[in-house]
């Protein structure tokens, strides 16, 4: 008896320790029950990388969460998976466009300087640039607000504002800079093709530099004195700086301009005026006037900050699942969990008796430890979690049935009680283990060679699994036999129908 | 006299054995028909229809906000509006994506969608999303859900779950020779195959006549079903190898049915019990469970079926004595 005692206190303390760790950390629920973005990301081998290798993996991982972290979404997680992966998961953004735009980019930012004697082509082709931009600006909003950005037609009812190319001119430009624009394209594709043809000239025009976005220790951003623009500020390494005041130095005063490219693309051009000819921009601080608005000074400034990254990222999945769809989820499938599970409670009740009334106790006790369980390590409760978490509720009535199908049968062939209840338990042992080990073998398998949403399923299952081992094995049978310690319960008609029972031996 | 040694026995499943073959055979036959039919119709190419997780792509759910008035629309209205969406692709980028394949699918009497597009960007697709709110009027952005899914994840999606697969039936049948015996693994694997072909047959012929996918989920349903099948079956091999020493004189037919008879009420309420609440997610869980729910079903109902009239039937036929 003083074993039994020393059980049910262990049992009672496992139980008052779920309890409290339920109450003190709450569950975590994956994207697909509270809404959210998740993204995964390939990390693709470039250059003279072959494969990726762990370091590479880390290394690009490192850079994406400085940038993430500057995108400002709470709670984002960034994790590896596999060789040459990662996932991103935003819970609560409902838009992944920004996410996507801001991994998705290598940001190798360089600062350049012209080559001597291209002035007049830099010239032609910066006056082309000024214009389409503010053709461009003209252009944007427009389509961003009419909401039939589908219907092209609808553009020529439109008043035409101030700055604006005219359609020959346009033509000519493109034509010069040798540029295939397909048919039936809009104006605005136009306009665009050619600025992203000009910004392609305007790198060309710049000499090889050795000064990065490597170099640089800060960016910040600031709002243009005159109207609503915004700066992008940098701040330089001591050796950065030195190399950003030779860069100057060798141009100040010449005509040639500072280029900042980022990704290949020409963001800003800069004039060094002839004051700086002696000793360059010193003090390693710098400006990039880009006029761009709060949310581009935002991004531009976290890509800067992040660094580039060593290797190109491809984003090949994105799941955005909305706040009330995930709620909905829960809600049904919660339901249907429980009222399952009640249907469940009936049948043993009904089936078994006492001991079904006790397993149903110890079940409840096991699904208490299973979400402790969860809050411990802590699982990200998914949908396909869920389902294990059901599935493994039904191995583990399938243990207590074992077990009571076993007493059964030793009461119905004349044993005592107890001695029924003991031989029950050890004849079922060797099926119960069997049956778990198997169920476990596969979800190593499952968790080691899966993905994601196999993954989940596989620990929830194999946690379920090891905890029914523990309750089946425990739980029922030492309230079993704490309950047989009182003779109006130690009644054979508990167990079985009257009829079952064998005739007493007279 | 080898009778007198013999329990009763209520349930003699040897004397059915000819039955339980035919229909297994038959069922088997059913499915791998079903596969095929689906392998030789153009529109899928593969032994079960590919859902979205294994061809790549994106899905948009959306959810319009008029509750009980909303004005209806047809599935070629929103492909019409579809059609007319242009993207400007930025530079570098890849090329804009053809949206005239799109598949649409009403749900709810209208008041959801479910699109199915070529791989979208996710700028494509808010923007999608947004000209198909001109359409269908104010939809709910807490109800929109965007899944897309690169062509190179359904590929390792599709052989992480294959090999994971294999893979457990290999350690199972190696954990059942260790345990017990090889043609008791044989055996085992023999009734996994069974559950597992019978199920893909269900999904193949639901593909083929209800338009039904298979998806990630479905593939984790099978798992399941394998190391629920095994754990059927090996329950009533225990009892087998647990009465060998008692039962030493009688002929391995009736040890069988001793077995089988045995266990046949703890198969039964197993069943009975994982059934339940799976059947409870079928009728009252989550869209998103429930073919996963139908699956599992399906697999654990003819697993246990096999357990009782596939491997404890065959085992005479190859056990030595």
């Amino acid at each position: 008896m003083a074993r039994q005692q020393g059980w049910i206190a262990l049992i009672l303390a496992l139980a008052i320790a779920a309890a409290a760790l339920l109450f003190s950390f709450p569950l975590k629920l994956g994207l697909d029950l509270r809404g959210g973005s998740q993204l995964m990301l390939q990390v693709m081998p470039a250059g003279a990388v072959k494969t990726v290798q762990p370091e590479q993996l880390e290394a690009v991982k490192e850079v994406l969460e400085r940038r993430i972290n500057g995108l400002g979404v709470a709670e984002s997680t960034l994790q590896t998976v596999g060789n040459d992966q990662l996932v991103l998961q935003l819970p609560g953004e409902q838009d992944p466009t920004r996410a996507a735009t801001v991994l998705g980019s290598t940001a190798l930012l360089e600062f350049k300087a012209q080559k001597p004697g291209t002035e007049q082509e830099m010239q032609g082709l910066l006056q082309l640039k000024r214009q389409a931009t503010a053709v461009l600006n003209r252009l944007k909003p427009r389509t961003a607000d009419s909401a039939d950005a589908a219907a092209g037609a609808g553009d020529q009812a439109q008043q035409p504002d101030p700055p604006s190319i005219k359609a020959e001119e346009l033509a000519r430009a493109l034509t010069q800079l040798g540029v295939d624009v397909p048919a039936g394209s809009s104006e605005q594709r136009q306009i665009e093709l050619l600025l992203d043809a000009v910004n392609q000239r305007i790198v060309a025009l710049y000499e090889p530099s050795n000064l990065s976005g490597r170099d640089l220790v800060s960016a910040g951003r600031q709002q243009q004195q005159s109207g609503s623009a915004w700066d992008v500020t940098l701040s330089f390494s001591r050796e950065g700086g030195e190399k950003f005041a030779d860069l100057t130095r060798s141009i100040a005063g010449s005509g040639r301009l500072l280029g900042i490219v980022l990704d290949g693309r020409s963001i800003s051009e800069a004039s060094v005026g002839p004051e700086f000819k002696a000793a360059g921009i010193s003090g390693g601080g710098a400006t990039i006037t880009g006029n761009f608005t709060a949310d581009e000074a935002r991004d531009l400034e976290v890509q800067l900050r992040g660094g580039s990254l060593p290797l190109p990222v491809k984003i090949i999945e994105v799941r955005t699942v909305g706040p009330s769809l995930g709620a909905e989820n829960i809600r049904t499938s919660l339901a249907a969990g429980l009222t399952g599970l009640g249907l469940v409670a009936l049948f043993m009740v009904v089936v078994y008796r006492l001991p079904g009334l006790v397993a149903v106790l110890s079940l409840s006790l096991y699904a208490l430890f299973n979400l402790a369980v969860y809050a411990l390590i802590p699982v990200t409760l998914t949908l396909p979690g869920i389902a294990g978490f059901i599935l493994s509720i039904g191995m583990a009535v399938d243990a207590n049935v074992l077990i009571f199908e076993r007493v059964k049968e030793e009461l119905r062939s004349g044993n005592t009680l107890i001695r029924s209840i003991d031989t029950g338990f050890a004849q079922a042992l060797s099926s119960i283990l069997d049956g778990h080990v198997t169920g476990l073998i596969s979800c190593v398998a499952l968790f080691a060679l899966g993905t994601g949403l196999v993954k989940g399923f596989a620990v929830t299952l194999a946690i379920g699994l090891l905890l029914s081992l523990f309750t089946a094995l425990t739980c029922t049978r030492t309230i079993l036999r704490v309950l047989m310690a009182y003779p109006s319960l130690r009644r054979n008609t508990n167990f079985l129908p009257v009829r079952q029972l064998p005739a007493r031996a007279s | 006299m080898t009778t007198a040694a013999m329990p009763p026995v209520r349930f003699r499943i040897s004397r059915y054995r000819n039955l339980a073959w035919w229909g297994s055979g038959l069922a088997c036959l059913l499915s791998l028909l079903g596969m095929a039919l689906c392998w030789l119709t153009p529109s899928i190419g593969l032994p079960l229809k590919p859902g979205l997780d294994f061809t790549g792509g994106t899905q948009i759910q959306l959810e319009r906000l008029c509750r009980t008035d909303c004005p209806a629309i047809s599935a070629s209205q929103i492909q019409d509006s579809l059609q007319q969406l242009t993207f400007d692709t930025g530079a570098g980028s890849s090329p804009a994506p053809n949206l005239d394949s799109a598949q649409v699918q009403l749900l709810d009497e209208g008041r959801s969608l479910l699109i199915r597009l070529p791989e979208l960007s996710p700028e494509q697709a808010t923007k999608v999303t947004a000209v198909l709110g001109n359409t269908l009027g104010p939809l709910d952005a807490a109800g929109t859900a965007v899944n897309t899914i690169g062509p190179t994840l359904g590929d390792q999606l599709l052989r992480g779950s294959l090999v994971s697969l294999l893979v457990s039936f290999a350690a199972i049948a190696a954990y059942i020779t260790f345990r017990y015996d090889r043609v008791y693994a044989g055996l085992a694997l023999v009734c996994l195959a069974h559950d597992v072909l019978i199920t893909c047959g269900v999904f193949a012929w639901l593909g083929l006549l209800r338009g039904v996918e298979v998806d990630s989920l479905f593939a984790v349903s099978l798992i399941t079903v394998a190391g629920y099948s095994v754990t059927d079956t090996v329950v009533v091999f225990d009892r087998i190898r647990e009465q060998q020493t008692t039962l030493a004189a009688l002929p391995v037919v009736e040890q069988v049915d001793v077995a089988v008879d045995a266990t046949l009420t703890r198969s039964l309420y197993t069943s009975l019990t994982t059934l339940l609440p799976l059947v409870a997610l079928i009728f009252f869980g989550g869209s998103t469970l429930f073919w996963f729910a139908v699956a599992l079903t399906v697999g654990i109902a003819v697993g246990s079926w096999s357990s009782i009239g596939v491997a404890p039937t065959l085992l005479p036929l190859f056990a030595r004595r």
